[in-house]
């Protein structure tokens, strides 16, 4: 099997579908990329079973057949190569494979194509479509809050819960979740799975910056992702959500509005002077006033800070982590939150002050339990 | 004399150490052990056996702890050779912790069989720490059936050396008065940190007692042995601080052995490994520990010292990763290129993980689910 092709486009290709293989010891043809020629059309295929990605791009080649390739070597070969027709010409009997580029010729072994395993294909899936925007502010809106604890399989993953009115994106680790809602997509039949987390990443960094659409295909095991020339399968994660719904407190009476900026500055500083395990931080809120305090006991650190900001409700005292709070109010957006309370074991609700029409976004985090309340 | 402890009022420390420990609770408990050279350890057929406790009647044949089982053997071929009850020692160890008690709460255990206790505020009022050692003995006699010697003294350093005079079933008291004549009068390997091959070096220095330490300046004796200098300084005059820690923190735990002749092929190298190992093994046993470090030591016959060192995510104690993890090491080391003189493996990282139930225990942070 022989082809060619440019350097810089099989290169940015292999770096699309990379993330997907993986450093398997227990299987090392995991550790190869999948060249598969068909009329002139190669298709690339990496994955570590678990999560897929294809790609395919046009070569010049008279013949079909597939190899697989070890993907390290391959890439960093590419990386230090400058844009240059590049050809491959692959031995089908012991797939030693010779690489020819301007003046040099490099050789490395591959192995047998047949031995790679097969990329799954969803079966009776139904499916819906999305624009890359969309999902991709989707999955940073909540990859964050999910979950790693292994012990807690369902929360590893992002929930989508799909509807005729919108779609609902779910991510939590018990101490904090994110509920993320898009009226501007919607699916015929109403449904729910869990995708890993690895998955949601992979998509994240290969999803385009412009707005093409995105199909999604799903089945009870599987989901697949189609944009541009690039595909990715994975495998869903097969447990039961939390009730989420049942932890979102509905009577919030104590809220407060502030800068976002200045309320996610004030606690960056402030954690520096926290209990480096807890990063506890105490809320007060005395009229119009909120302070905000931190101590570690252990080396006499303390910080105390006072912020203006728009109260509606009893003065109250709270405590979080400030970890949580500088994350949830780094993937918000807008100019001021909304941060809805009602008791001090009781979760608070953070959202922004104006929503955009089309999407609906909540974050809640629950708090920390303080020694004494002033 | 005693610049520092004759300002203050002496401390009352009693050192006490169980004889033969392993051996005796396995004659106790089995009595067709009993009056029978028995040895306690790895059984002399298989690899790398060592032995852990030897009893008095062994002893006599010349078998002491860390010797291969094999040699051990051939000194006394009518020898007993039993595995070690670990759980067993743990109990007992428990029953001898309670009987302390009894007398003092400063009780820095060493080992199973070995502890420091601070007497000079003795709970019962007795006073005289000469009696509470004593009674302790009595009661560890009377009780548990077992053998105990104690070294009485005003500090650590010198109530540890005065627990090994009489043994076993001994009782030595070492006042004030007669520590500086007694320290003198110490052969150089006795002395707390002085293994056999500094013991050499001393020797070869001229020094063989205490006296012969004494003569020299804190500077030099630094300069020859580095910063234990300042201990041996300060010890050769009967002075020793170091409190009783009741919750002192092992650090690390650790066997080394260096070879009369310098070891040649890796053959050697790894046999040595199988057999410090097994010290470790039973040393981590003893102290009830586990660890997540597992760290090589070498030193070449040029004295060059290298260290090679394997973390591991959670902590462990069995001889096989042990065995196998010093192996490893070595071998990243191209054995023998370079003749080795020393080998030593050391265990470390005992403190516990803080895991993230911990870390929400400590922060009574609240969950949704």
């Amino acid at each position: 099997m022989r082809f060619i092709v440019s350097t810089s486009i099989l290169l940015k290709q292999l770096q699309a579908v990379n993330g997907a293989s993986s450093s398997s010891t227990v299987l090392p043809i995991l550790e190869n990329f999948l060249f598969e020629i068909k009329d002139g059309i190669l298709t690339i295929s990496a994955t570590d079973l678990q999560t897929s990605m294809t790609t395919s791009l046009p070569v010049e080649s008279k013949e079909d057949g597939k190899v697989a390739i070890p993907s390290k070597i391959l890439l960093e070969t590419l990386k230090t190569l400058p844009d240059q027709p590049i050809s491959f010409s692959v031995d089908d009997s012991t797939f030693s494979i010779e690489i020819s580029a301007g003046d040099g010729k490099y050789k490395l072994s591959g192995e047998n194509g047949e031995d790679f395993p097969k990329i799954p294909v969803v079966e009776n899936a139904s499916s819906v479509n999305m624009q890359a925007s969309v999902l991709s502010e989707a999955i940073n809106k909540t990859l964050f809050a999910v979950s790693n604890d292994e012990l807690r399989p369902a929360m590893t993953g992002v929930f989508c819960q799909l509807s005729s009115e919108h779609v609902t994106f779910v991510a939590t680790d018990a101490h904090k979740l994110v509920r993320y809602r898009r009226k501007d997509a919607s699916s015929d039949s109403a449904t729910t799975f869990i995708l890993p987390k690895k998955a949601l990443t992979l998509l994240k960094s290969s999803l385009p910056g412009d707005d093409v659409g995105v199909s999604v295909e799903y089945n009870n095991t599987s989901a697949f992702f189609r944009f541009g020339n690039i595909n990715l399968i994975c495998r869903l994660i097969d447990e039961r959500y939390p009730d989420y719904e049942a932890v979102i407190p509905q009577n919030n009476p104590n809220k407060l509005i502030i800068d976002r900026s200045l309320f996610l500055n004030c606690l960056r500083r402030v954690v520096i002077f926290a209990n480096k395990t807890t990063h506890q931080v105490r809320l007060k809120i005395t009229g119009s006033e909120l302070n905000i305090s931190s101590e570690d006991i252990d080396f006499s650190n303390e910080a105390h800070e006072r912020l203006s900001c728009q109260y509606e409700g009893e003065d109250m005292e709270i405590g979080f982590n400030a970890k949580f709070l500088i994350e949830m109010l780094n993937n918000l957006g807008g100019e001021e939150v909304l941060l809805e309370m009602s008791t001090p074991n009781r979760a608070g609700l953070l959202m922004p002050q104006t929503h955009d029409e089309h999407e609906d976004v909540l974050m809640l985090v629950m708090p920390v339990m303080l020694n004494s309340y002033a | 004399m005693m610049q520092a402890a004759m300002s203050t009022t002496f401390r009352k420390i009693i050192h006490i150490d169980m004889d033969a420990f392993y051996a005796s609770v396995e004659q106790r408990d089995h009595p067709e052990y009993r009056g029978k050279p028995l040895v306690v350890g790895g059984l002399p057929e298989g690899r790398g056996g060592v032995v852990a406790t030897a009893s008095y009647e062994a002893r006599k044949f010349g078998i002491r702890s860390a010797m291969p089982s094999k040699q051990a053997l051939q000194l006394c071929p009518d020898a007993l050779f039993v595995r070690p009850r670990f759980d067993a020692y743990k109990e007992v160890s428990r029953q001898i912790r309670e009987i302390f008690s009894r007398y003092t709460d400063l009780i820095e255990p060493l080992s199973l069989d070995e502890a420091y206790l601070d007497v000079t505020h003795d709970k019962l009022n007795i006073g005289s720490a000469l009696e509470i050692a004593q009674q302790i003995k009595d009661a560890i006699r009377n009780e548990l059936q077992l053998t105990a010697s104690a070294g009485v003294s005003i500090n650590k350093f010198v109530a540890k050396i005065a627990s090994d005079i009489n043994k076993p079933d001994g009782l030595k008291f070492i006042g004030p008065s007669a520590i500086e004549a007694f320290m003198e009068n110490l052969p150089v390997g006795k002395f707390h940190g002085v293994g056999k091959v500094t013991a050499e070096k001393m020797k070869k220095m001229g020094l063989h007692t205490g006296a012969d330490l004494k003569q020299l300046s804190e500077d030099e004796l630094v300069r020859s042995f580095g910063k234990t200098g300042h201990f041996y300084y300060r010890i050769v005059r009967g002075i020793d601080e170091r409190e009783v820690q009741p919750h002192r923190e092992t650090k690390s735990l650790a066997a080394e052995d260096t070879f009369a002749a310098d070891l040649t092929t890796i053959e050697e190298m790894e046999a040595q490994l199988d057999r410090i190992a097994v010290l470790v093994y039973n040393r981590l046993e003893k102290h009830n520990l586990k660890g997540r470090t597992i760290t090589l030591k070498i030193k070449y016959s040029d004295f060059k010292q290298i260290t090679r060192n394997r973390s591991f995510a959670a902590p462990v104690a069995d001889l096989e990763t042990i065995t196998t993890t010093a192996k490893q090491l070595l071998s990243a080391t191209s054995p023998g290129e370079s003749k080795i003189r020393l080998l030593g493996i050391s265990m470390s990282n005992f403190g516990e993980v803080v895991t993230r139930q911990k870390v929400e225990k400590i922060s009574a942070q609240l969950k949704l689910f």
